[in-house]
């Protein structure tokens, strides 16, 4: 059985991948081969209609689309979580925060320069 | 006349403001025990707090008892003031309520404001990571540029980049994860929390910004010295180093917004100089010292504050 998390990842993926307004019943049989019935399929994109990636029109069957291209998403991510605020504001911790052109080239020196031996202990 | 506790409060506060933040921003010695130095950290800005307030309160409630204790009994029992109440004491009291929304405010605010932006960003992540075969709770994002990051919380999420993964071998990838989980594990947002809320709470005080950095370089120090016991090979400290340039390599480029050097730009250098030259641990006796310097500093104020007068 798939996780939420991982469904919604799913039918975001065909979601983007499709030319046009997507209906439950077509992303439920796109999903066939892990067994997803049509209210998951409907839980699946309320949620994903709550957290503001998914629209619907007024047709009927009603037609799913995703906000926004998955381009313009992975730039939003870029933007939003790997930006400057967000590690300042302590919401995560970055393995490394950004760093200059300048300090990159001197910390390569620094590691270079430093002999194996005395880091061993 | 201004009771001896609201005054030595008042110096206390003083001392906490800024000269005593400004030499341990200073000191050498937290590198050696970034453990302990945070420990002193807290126990400075809770300290600062306690004293701030209380000399407020102590000075403003003074007319009522000469001690907070036997002021605010004879406020709840509506017992009338046995000195007249000049207008400095309405001032004080005026200035203690202030301050402390204010500092209690922006904790909190802070609080639920990095809760929602959390949210949006595991959200908007979980659209797009997958979880990695190789390491455990580990989600990999396609990308180019070598970054790893995690987001507290109660549903902590740990995030190598594909172009990290490409760039560093098994054991620095180890090294990495063992960094970011030290993280998670013993809670370093809670740790920073204070420090930025405070920060924005009082700009006009330097010592906040300075303490939020020192803070900051840390906990990073922190997470590199739990995740170096935790690393096997032969030299851990140059497997995390090297990690730490890789990832300071490429960050540049690729989409990552970069901002101003010199806000993290040092700390990947300490971090590294550290690594490469490790210094001398602290000895017991200075660790004990600090650690009971820091636990003095929590029970004067509090002992100031309860105590009757003297």
């Amino acid at each position: 059985m798939a996780s939420l998390g991982d469904l919604e990842r799913a039918v975001m993926e065909r979601l983007w991948a499709a030319d046009g307004p997507v209906t439950a019943t077509t992303l439920r049989d796109g999903l066939a081969d892990r067994g997803v019935a049509l209210t998951t399929v409907h839980t699946v994109l309320t949620r994903l209609e709550q957290k503001g990636f998914v629209v619907h029109d007024a047709a009927r069957p009603r037609g799913f689309s995703a906000r926004s291209t998955r381009a313009d998403h992975a730039a939003e991510l870029m933007h939003e979580v790997l930006g400057q605020a967000g590690d300042r504001q302590a919401v995560l911790a970055r393995f490394v925060g950004s760093v200059g052109a300048d300090e990159a080239r001197m910390l390569r020196e620094l590691l270079a320069g430093s002999p194996d031996a005395a880091t061993t202990r | 006349m201004l009771p001896a506790t609201a005054a030595s409060l008042a110096v206390l506060a003083a001392l906490l403001a800024w000269p005593v933040p400004a030499l341990l921003a200073r000191a050498r010695w937290p590198r050696r025990d970034p453990l302990v130095a945070l420990v002193c950290w807290q126990a400075i800005g809770l300290a600062g707090g306690l004293s701030m307030i209380g000399a407020l309160l102590v000075h403003g409630l003074a007319p009522w008892g000469h001690s907070l204790p036997e002021a605010v009994w004879s406020v709840v029992t509506a017992h009338p003031a046995g000195e007249p109440v000049r207008g400095d004491h309405w001032v004080a009291l005026t200035l203690a309520g202030v301050l402390a929304f204010e500092l209690l405010g922006v904790l909190v605010l802070s609080w639920v404001r990095t809760a929602r932006t959390r949210r949006r960003h595991r959200e908007l992540l979980e659209l797009v990571v997958r979880p990695s075969a190789e390491l455990p709770d580990t989600r990999l994002l396609e990308h180019p540029a070598p970054v790893a990051f995690c987001i507290p919380g109660a549903r902590p999420l740990l995030v190598l980049s594909s172009g990290m993964v490409a760039e560093l071998d098994g054991d620095q990838l180890a090294a990495v994860v063992a960094h970011e989980r030290a993280h998670l594990r013993e809670r370093h947002h809670l740790l920073l929390l204070p420090f930025v809320a405070w920060e924005a709470a009082l700009p006009v005080l330097p010592a906040a910004g300075r303490a939020h950095a020192a803070v900051r370089e840390l906990v990073e120090m922190r997470a590199d010295d739990v995740a170096l016991h935790s690393l096997s090979g032969t030299a851990p400290r140059r497997t995390l180093a090297r990690a730490i340039v890789a990832a300071a390599g490429g960050a540049g480029g690729a989409g990552v917004p970069t901002g101003a050097l010199a806000i993290s730009g040092s700390v990947a250098g300490a971090r590294v100089v550290r690594l490469l030259e490790p210094p001398d641990p602290l000895p017991a006796a200075a660790r004990w010292t600090a650690l009971a310097a820091a636990g003095l500093l929590l029970l004067v104020p509090t002992a100031l504050l309860l105590l009757p007068a003297f």
